[in-house]
């Protein structure tokens, strides 16, 4: 395991000087990614290939998105999706993880519970949107319950998947040196499940986050999917696609921000390695 | 109570500390599927008496493994610890597993202090005997290190220290050198010899090489598949600590050879079936 070929892999950079140096951060690649992404709409845009009616180019909408954040209108949109996401995603978590438990740790539960699971699962938030409307109105309430959905599902099958992953020597090896329930739970089953949960908790606030956009669409007066659709009532195109670039940008942020965490936590674990 | 033909051989009276009676053990209904995985296994094993169960693949060494140290019942028959029925895991019989079973996410020192952390030792004192049992297996300076940055012969030895933190009365090793290759093998063999011969703790050892088996046990248990049963015992002469030049020893040999003949039978029908 512990063989020195792990320093033999890596291919002697130091031969020949490379002319430009690039850091070798994730960060810096992201950053270059990102950079050539909206230069190549730019360019698409300014040479005409793309239609600005259809398109309208990055610079057109980085000015929309500092005329909104002037005004206020982009922070208040901004903060109505982050604070329904957050609900939502928080209540999803809460019985996604619970339920998980549940059938991970009791074979009979599982049985009764996840065909039900199984079923609901396949049906997309969009589908649910007449049914929430009809039980919630068009309130912040409608709002929650769609990102519960969509999140819900993903941080169920996480924390299921780790449970039933659990290794059993693991569990033995802590039982026979003593362990207390209290201390099987926070220095094993926990320590144990994060490497399997939290991607599923982040891709959960992925999906919650698309659903907040959705739920937005149709049944609410503020946030960022409500910005979309009454920009395009008022053909403000460059407003719909400020709109869209805000909800990627802030998706990404959140996604890099949980997994930096993971990262840390599960440092130990064989897929955080490299 | 009456004397078994099992028990003849074996040392018993006051010095026991374990003794099986007529334990079996049936995976699964009786009918459909169902395996013998004992049947009718008597054994009585004295205070600080390292006995080697030795057998093919299948004769179900692992299940009476299991069933002294609680993980699971037996079907039939009854198991006393100094005159008390065995009824689950317990730090005073601690085990060691083939895949080590350590737990990932804690450094080797953290793995070690477990079972102190378990008995509510504080914070200093288990830091230093964890210390003082790393120094026993020859780990020191791999405090800091988890299990993924060490070899497979220091996740052993990392898991004997863990497995020896709680002070056991026995010790209970599953084929711990299994997974091991052959130099790292015979050198873990004799640091147990030497620890086991120092510490003084009852050892049942299972194992599938002879060797193994001879070289380390005061008594060697030869068990025999389908179903899983007590065939013969042999005692071996040698004084403890045992140390490498016992492996020329002609008595040594000549019981590796012989048992080796013995065994053939079971271990080609093994090879046939698996
Ligand atoms: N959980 C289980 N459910 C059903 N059958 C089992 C189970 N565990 C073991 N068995 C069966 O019981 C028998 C004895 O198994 P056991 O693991 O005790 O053998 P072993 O001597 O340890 O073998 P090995 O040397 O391969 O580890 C085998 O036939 C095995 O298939
Ligand atoms: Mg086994």
């Amino acid at each position: 395991m512990s063989s020195p070929s792990a320093a033999l892999a890596r291919p002697a950079a130091t031969t020949g000087r490379p002319l430009v140096r690039l850091p070798k951060t994730r960060g810096f690649r992201a950053f270059v990614g990102l950079g050539v992404f909206f230069l190549v709409w730019q360019l698409l845009t300014t040479t005409g290939i793309v239609d600005g009616f259809m398109l309208p180019s990055p610079i057109a909408v980085a000015e929309a998105l500092w005329q909104m954040a002037i005004d206020g209108s982009l922070w208040v949109h901004l903060g109505a999706s982050l604070q329904r996401v957050a609900i939502g995603y928080l209540i999803a978590c809460v019985v996604g993880i619970a339920l998980g438990l549940l059938c991970g740790w009791w074979r009979t539960v599982s049985d009764y519970v996840r065909p039900v699971i199984e079923a609901l699962r396949p049906i997309p938030p969009l589908a649910w949107i007449p049914i929430t409307i009809l039980w919630f109105g068009l309130g912040d309430a409608a709002s929650y319950f769609l990102v519960f959905l969509g999140a819900v599902f993903p941080a169920f099958v996480a924390t299921y998947t780790a449970v039933r992953s659990l290794d059993r020597n693991q569990m033995n090896a802590a039982l026979c040196l003593g362990a207390k329930p209290s201390m099987l739970l926070f220095d094993v089953l926990i320590p144990a499940s994060l490497p399997i949960v939290l991607p599923g908790l982040r891709i959960a606030l992925g999906i919650g986050w698309m659903c907040v956009v959705t739920a937005e669409l149709i049944a609410a007066q503020t946030g960022l999917g409500y910005l979309i659709q009454q920009s395009r009532t008022l053909f403000q195109i460059n407003n719909v696609v400020a709109g869209m670039v805000t909800i990627g940008l802030v998706g990404l942020a959140m996604s890099a921000a949980l997994e930096q965490v993971e990262r840390r936590v599960n440092a130990w674990a064989p897929s955080e390695r490299l | 109570m009456t004397m078994t033909k099992a028990a003849a051989a074996a040392p018993s009276g006051p010095s026991a500390q374990i003794e099986i009676g007529n334990v079996g053990k049936v995976y699964g209904t009786a009918g459909d599927g169902a395996v013998i995985a004992l049947d009718g296994v008597s054994l009585t094993i004295a205070r600080g008496e390292f006995v080697s169960l030795l057998g093919p693949s299948g004769c179900g060494k692992s299940t009476l493994l299991n069933i002294l140290a609680g993980f699971q019942p037996a079907t039939t028959g009854r198991i006393l610890q100094d005159g008390h029925p065995i009824t689950g895991p317990d730090p005073s019989r601690t085990v060691v597993f083939q895949d080590y079973a350590l737990f990932g996410w804690m450094t080797v020192q953290k793995n070690v202090e477990f079972g102190l952390k378990a008995k509510g030792v504080g914070r200093a004192e288990r830091a230093e005997r964890a210390r003082a049992l790393i120094d026993t297996v020859r780990l020191t300076g791999f405090e800091d290190k988890y299990p993924h940055e060490i070899s497979g012969g220091m996740k052993q030895r990392a898991a004997i220290a863990r497995a020896l933190a709680p002070d056991p009365d026995i010790l209970l090793m599953d084929e711990p050198f299994g997974a091991l290759d052959a130099q790292t093998r015979v050198l873990l063999q004799e640091e147990i010899a030497r620890i086991s011969s120092e510490a003084g703790k009852t050892v049942v050892f299972v194992t599938h090489g002879i060797e193994e088996a001879v070289f380390l046990a005061d008594r060697v248990v030869v068990m025999s598949p389908r179903p899983g049963r007590i065939r013969e015992e042999v005692l071996v002469p040698l004084p403890r600590p045992r140390t490498a030049e016992m492996r020329s020893d002609p008595w040594f040999v000549s019981t590796v050879s012989e048992l080796w003949e013995t065994l053939k039978p079971d271990w080609q029908k093994e090879e046939e079936v698996s």
